[in-house]
């Protein structure tokens, strides 16, 4: 097992203008989870299909523990890459499956059994084994893809999205399972999403993309906490980050941003309006999240604007409240209990620790990390 | 899988409702088409079992009231020569001869013709494939004077005239095989999804590897169709083996049963028991193929 080092990596595809990749440079440590998300098409896939060796390489390098691999065939570089589709092959035994690698590198007959009945034990495939994949279900088949990438014991595993094809209820307790798998082989993982969830939930570091480039990598918590800009803000958290454009004003007493519909007013700390200062904007893109909003009045510092409820969302423990503030739709979450009605006009608030600021044109964050 | 079948079997019923058929009556319709279809076959069948001499006097329908007359004299005296030249039998290892290489070798090079087509990352694929579909127009016939005269010129040059041999007629034949047969193997090789062969390659298969383990036991029910199919259009040919080996020592079937027409003391007995023989082989081509047509062999790969 070993680590995963992309520098500069670039992927143009002949004819088109714009690169899939565009100088991505990314560290992987042995035994890490890396998530990599971003939307459809932002060249996550590339990326991780580039390091499998089933792209070639524009420009860059790609490490796998010491070894540059660049110019290697895909089975030369240790790694497993378990599929979107589980690419199973159908006329295999689940047993032959899963062996297939095994077989081709002669690995002696009895370590293949030894190996399988591992990876099928800890999979909770052992009665399955005879069977083909057309007579699985598809978190069987999954299970099976999982443990073809398993029983290689490779220098790290790459994984497609490889929950998209399950339904919710499956994907929840699948995603459990990979997670689990990973600590218990402490294998490096690099795995590839679109779904913020799953990459906040199993991931040590997630690496967020967006057409062809690499926006934040870092933990969950400090994609969530301190996004470096717009984009990763909207795209880490769910339901997403709220944006107002707000303009600056400048008074005796300090600096404050202000939306005159919906009496929409942030008295900013000293620093925010320090990095404003310095930025030389005259407005800027305010960031609050929709679980940071409520109806605490806050004196001074934050955020504070009124709005008017347009839909309810019951969720059970809480609710998602849209709303409306001088034309600005809003979406904040509240608990269920509170006695809200659609038509009801709130003054509500977010502490300024909760603000996020972001440059009007860049999207970059202006506040201090 | 009973599943299946039962959703199956619940369309069939539908569809016999639609027509305002029942079982019974649909049962009995095609049971006269079949009779129909087999009159002609049957026919030769039993004018095969018949003695030369009823040939002229009595219909071979005659046999349903006098069965007695069967016999097995026509096989008996046709196998008596054994395999010495011009025989029958000798014309049934001729004819084998000539249809098993030509079916492996059209089955073998269509396969990895397609697999490259398909599979392969070089340019001008879809041109290839468009001329080579433009190749299965081009009729038979217009090809063999010129293939002759090739042939002529091969010897001339290399002292290697493959003119009158078997040889000869088996590259004619797979020529004029591989068209169709890239075609078909290209068409079932699409479907089979890329993520499967880019599964193997990581795991530690080459090309060849891919190809044998992955790619052609997914195949096996086109190759199977493809194999019967290229077998019996062999197997019937006269056309082509009249041309490179008329007037052969050694000459296939249909060259035997040809030869027994053209005189006028009519041959039927021995025409009608050397086409029994010639239906027999294909038959048995047919059935052993037959397990090969699997439905969704590729159940469960993706998805």
């Amino acid at each position: 097992m070993s680590s995963v080092t992309l520098r500069e990596l670039t992927k143009q595809y002949v004819g088109n203008a714009a690169r899939s990749l565009d100088a991505v440079s990314l560290e992987v440590a042995h035994g890490e989870f890396m998530c990599l998300v971003g939307p459809s098409g932002c060249g996550k896939t590339t990326a991780l299909r580039m390091i499998a060796g089933l792209e070639s390489v524009t420009s860059g390098v790609i490490e796998i523990g010491d070894r540059v691999v660049n110019d290697l065939a895909p089975r030369d570089r240790d790694i497993a890459l378990v599929f979107q589709s589980y690419a199973l092959y159908p006329h295999m035994t689940v047993f032959d499956n899963m062996s297939f690698g095994l077989r081709l590198r002669k690995v002696p007959k009895d370590d293949i059994k030894a190996a399988v009945t591992d990876a099928a034990r800890i999979l909770d495939l052992e009665e399955y084994l005879d069977r083909k994949p057309g007579q699985l279900s598809g978190g069987q088949r999954q299970r099976v893809a999982l443990g073809r990438a398993i029983v290689r014991n490779p220098a790290a595993f790459l994984m497609d999205e490889p929950l998209s094809n399950l339904d919710a209820k499956l994907r929840v307790q699948t995603r459990a399972e990979i997670a689990r798998l990973h600590q218990r082989l402490g294998a490096t993982m690099i795995y590839v999403t679109h779904d913020q969830v799953e990459a906040m939930t199993m991931a040590d570091r997630i690496a967020v993309l967006n057409l062809g480039q690499l926006e934040q990598v870092g933990s969950p918590r400090e994609l969530y906490d301190r996004p470096a800009n717009q984009f990763v803000a909207g795209f880490i958290g769910s339901p997403s980050m709220n944006f107002v454009t707000m303009h600056v004003e400048s008074r005796d007493e300090g600096m404050r941003l202000v939306r005159v519909q919906g009496d929409m007013e942030v008295v900013l700390e000293n620093g925010e309006s320090a990095a404003i200062r310095r930025a030389g904007v005259d407005s800027v893109v305010l960031g609050v999240r929709p679980e940071h909003i409520d109806h605490r009045s806050r004196e001074g510092r934050g955020l504070q604007f009124s709005a008017t409820v347009e839909v309810i969302e019951f969720l059970g423990n809480d609710e998602h409240v849209h709303l409306s503030s001088g034309g600005q739709n809003l979406v904040a979450i509240v608990d269920a209990r509170a006695p809200l009605t659609v038509g009801d006009t709130l003054t509500l608030s977010a502490s300024s620790a909760a603000i996020h600021l972001f440059h009007p044109e860049s999207g970059v964050s202006l506040k201090e990390r | 899988m009973s599943q299946v079948r039962s959703v199956q079997e619940g369309k069939r019923a539908r569809l016999l409702k639609r027509l305002g058929l029942s079982r019974a009556v649909v049962n009995v319709i095609l049971g006269v088409v079949a009779v129909f279809w087999l009159v002609p076959t049957i026919s030769l069948l039993v004018i095969s079992l018949r003695p030369e001499s009823q040939f002229g006097t009595s219909g071979w329908w005659s046999v349903f009231t006098a069965p007695s007359q069967l016999t097995w004299g026509n096989y008996t005296t046709i196998f008596s020569q054994g395999f010495a030249a011009g025989g029958v039998l000798d014309s049934l290892v001729t004819s084998l001869e000539i249809t098993m290489p030509v079916t492996l070798l059209v089955a073998l090079i269509s396969s990895l013709a397609a697999y490259s087509l398909v599979f392969g990352a070089w340019r001008g694929r879809d041109g290839i494939f468009l001329v080579i579909v433009g190749l299965m127009v081009v009729p038979l016939q217009v090809a063999l004077i010129p293939v002759v005269q090739f042939y002529r010129e091969l010897g001339n040059i290399f002292g290697l005239n493959p003119y009158g041999t078997i040889p000869g007629v088996i590259i004619f034949h797979v020529a004029f095989g591989l068209p169709f047969g890239i075609f078909l193997m290209r068409n079932f090789l699409t479907g089979i999804p890329r993520d499967l062969l880019e599964a193997g390659r990581i795991e530690g298969a080459g090309e060849w590897k891919i190809f044998y383990q992955i790619v052609l036991p997914l195949a096996l029910p086109a190759i199977a169709s493809l194999a019967i199919f290229q077998f019996i259009w062999v197997w019937n040919d006269l056309l082509v083996a009249l041309v490179f080996l008329g007037g052969n020592v050694h000459t296939p079937l249909t060259i035997f049963l040809y030869d027994q027409t053209r005189s006028l003391a009519a041959n039927y007995w021995i025409i009608s028991t050397g086409a029994v023989v010639s239906i027999f082989v294909p038959l048995i081509v047919f059935f052993s193929f037959q397990r090969y047509f699997v439905r969704g062999v590729l159940a469960g790969a993706v998805k």
